[in-house]
């Protein structure tokens, strides 16, 4: 007689425990910083250096996100929807970056912004280097690709025979965008956009490059972690980290939450698992 | 002389391995035409044709003299239901049905005042609210019909329409579509492998068979002999059980 819960089938068995294993790596490696942390965390907050860092991070991963989703609603929109000349070559250029690493980006970006045009764009007014637009920036180079391959993933994946449909109801390609394709990929855009802002607040090795590390002026929190940690001030440092690793954890719950929303339109709601 | 509707010449496309070849049809206005054919022979990729669903094939298809796809998508006044409904997943059963008069910047009591004639003649008044995930396959197809039907469209393009239907409901459907025809004197184009409903709906008949029309002809001779074996092959199938019956 078949055993409604066979221990024996070994394939199961076996994800399960490296599913176990991983889970007790994961689980140290936050517990390293939550523990060593916590102590600090209340006095982190008195910290007029930490709160200014604190402050600074939000400011610029939330900008970054909003200029990184602004230029890749778009840019997917172009690359699944219309055709134009070289567009397979252009996906490559735009996804290029996806494989290098954050420091040579910082470089880069470092190389352009201290050339003679970086030098005209800082007496017009707009500071890069060593300046607050330079996080922003360091961080919107370092997402976009990113954010573009997510959301041209999340447009690929909507039925373009809706689309056709809502057109032949009479909708413009505008509408079309707007009623079908943009509500469609909802959960997937906005689960980029807190991935988005939860990697912008992580970014250091293009900001490092390209704004260094200056106390009070450049000091984000990943470089809060990085200066006092180098100036031997451990529990600033751990303080930082945790106030990181609890931003980190919230989003991380919003994103789950959003993919457990819209059950009402399927009839799977009650089925847990069949 | 009777105006043409749709006209379909020397139409060839490929897709894959599959390939529409050199399709001729003329469809009158104010006609009912039926494609009849096996799974697979083409019928859905020949009313995507009509509707101008591809961009790379050759010879013409015109829909009252202009060429399809030089129409913008928005302004062709075709209504087209899916083989699977193709219902929008995000939205309520009403906001399905009511969506191209949404498009059309109409007020809310008109919407409703729409809508509910549209739920009385398909009978789908008490699914309203669902929303199309949570159906019945009978249920998604009344309403991809009724989203159609409710833009009163010149052309009307229905892939296999009737094929999750209970026989009697599907009774009530042919006179409604037929009455619906009657009042807004559409055109219609639909694909079915029902010999039986051809017949009753359409005036005249075409055969797909590998992606070929064949014999076209008015319904009431869809039995006559034909030269073509493929054709006398794919109907004595049907024959054979209207003996039975
Ligand atoms: N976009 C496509 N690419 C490749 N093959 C296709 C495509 N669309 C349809 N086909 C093939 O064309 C044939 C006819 O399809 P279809 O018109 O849907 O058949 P049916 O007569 O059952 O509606 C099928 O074999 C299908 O696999
Ligand atoms: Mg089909």
């Amino acid at each position: 007689m078949r055993k409604r819960f066979s221990v024996f089938d070994f394939f199961e068995l076996f994800t399960i425990i490296i599913t176990i294993i991983v889970i007790i790596f994961s689980s140290t490696l936050i517990l390293a910083i939550v523990l060593k942390g916590l102590p600090y965390l209340g006095e982190a907050f008195y910290s007029e250096e930490v709160r200014f860092s604190i402050k600074l991070s939000l400011y610029t991963a939330t900008i970054s996100t909003v200029i990184c989703m602004a230029l890749a609603i778009p840019t997917a929109y172009a690359l699944t929807r219309t055709s134009f000349p070289f567009k397979k070559l252009c996906q490559i250029i735009i996804e290029l970056p996806l494989s290098m690493p954050y420091l040579v980006l910082g470089l880069s970006l470092l190389i352009i912004f201290s050339s003679d045009f970086g030098k005209a764009l800082k007496s017009m007014g707009f500071k890069v280097v060593f300046d607050k637009n330079g996080i922003i920036l360091a961080q919107t180079v370092v997402n976009l690709p990113y954010v573009i391959r997510f959301i041209r993933t999340a447009f690929e994946e909507v039925d373009e025979r809706l689309e056709f449909i809502s057109g032949s109801l009479g909708a413009t390609k505008w509408e079309r965008f707007i009623t079908i394709t943009l509500p469609l990929s909802k959960n997937a855009i906005i689960t980029t956009i807190i991935l988005a802002w939860s990697r912008g607040l992580g970014e250091f090795g293009a900001t490092l490059m390209l704004v260094g590390a200056t106390r009070m002026k450049t000091e984000t929190l990943t470089t809060s972690v990085y200066l006092n940690l180098a100036t031997g001030d451990t529990g600033a440092s751990m303080a930082s980290a945790t106030v990181i690793l609890i931003i980190s954890l919230i989003s991380l719950f919003v994103t789950n939450w959003i993919g457990k929303k819209n059950t009402q339109e399927s009839r799977m709601k009650d089925v847990k698992s069949w | 002389m009777v105006n043409s509707m749709v006209e379909i010449k020397k139409y060839s496309i490929q897709l894959g391995k599959f390939k529409l070849k050199n399709i001729n049809l003329n469809i009158c206005e104010k006609e009912i035409f039926a494609v009849l054919g096996r799974t697979g022979s083409g019928k859905t990729v020949l009313l995507e044709s009509v509707a101008g669903f591809y961009r790379s094939f050759s010879g013409e298809v015109t829909i009252q003299g202009q060429q399809v796809i030089d129409i913008p998508l928005e302004k062709r006044e075709i209504g087209f239901v899916y083989q699977d409904f193709g219902l929008f997943p995000h939205m309520t059963v009403y906001d399905n049905i009511t969506y191209g008069l949404k498009i059309r910047r109409k007020d809310k009591e008109y919407k409703k005042k729409m809508a509910d004639r549209m739920a009385e003649i398909l009978s789908i008044g008490h699914i309203l609210n669902q929303y199309p995930g949570t159906l019945s396959g009978g249920e998604r197809q009344r309403t991809a019909l009724a989203r159609a039907l409710i833009l009163e469209p010149k052309l009307l393009l229905m892939d296999e329409p009737f094929s999750s239907l209970d026989p009697a409901t599907k009774e009530t459907m042919y006179q409604q579509i037929k009455k619906i025809h009657e009042i807004f004197g559409c055109t219609i184009l639909f694909v079915t492998h029902d010999f039986n409903e051809a017949q009753i709906m359409a005036d005249r008949i075409g055969i797909m068979v590998n992606g070929e029309l064949k014999g076209i002809r008015k319904s009431a001779d869809l039995f006559e002999s034909y030269q073509d074996e493929e054709i006398t092959e794919f109907l004595s199938g049907f024959q054979e059980r209207r003996m039975c019956i």
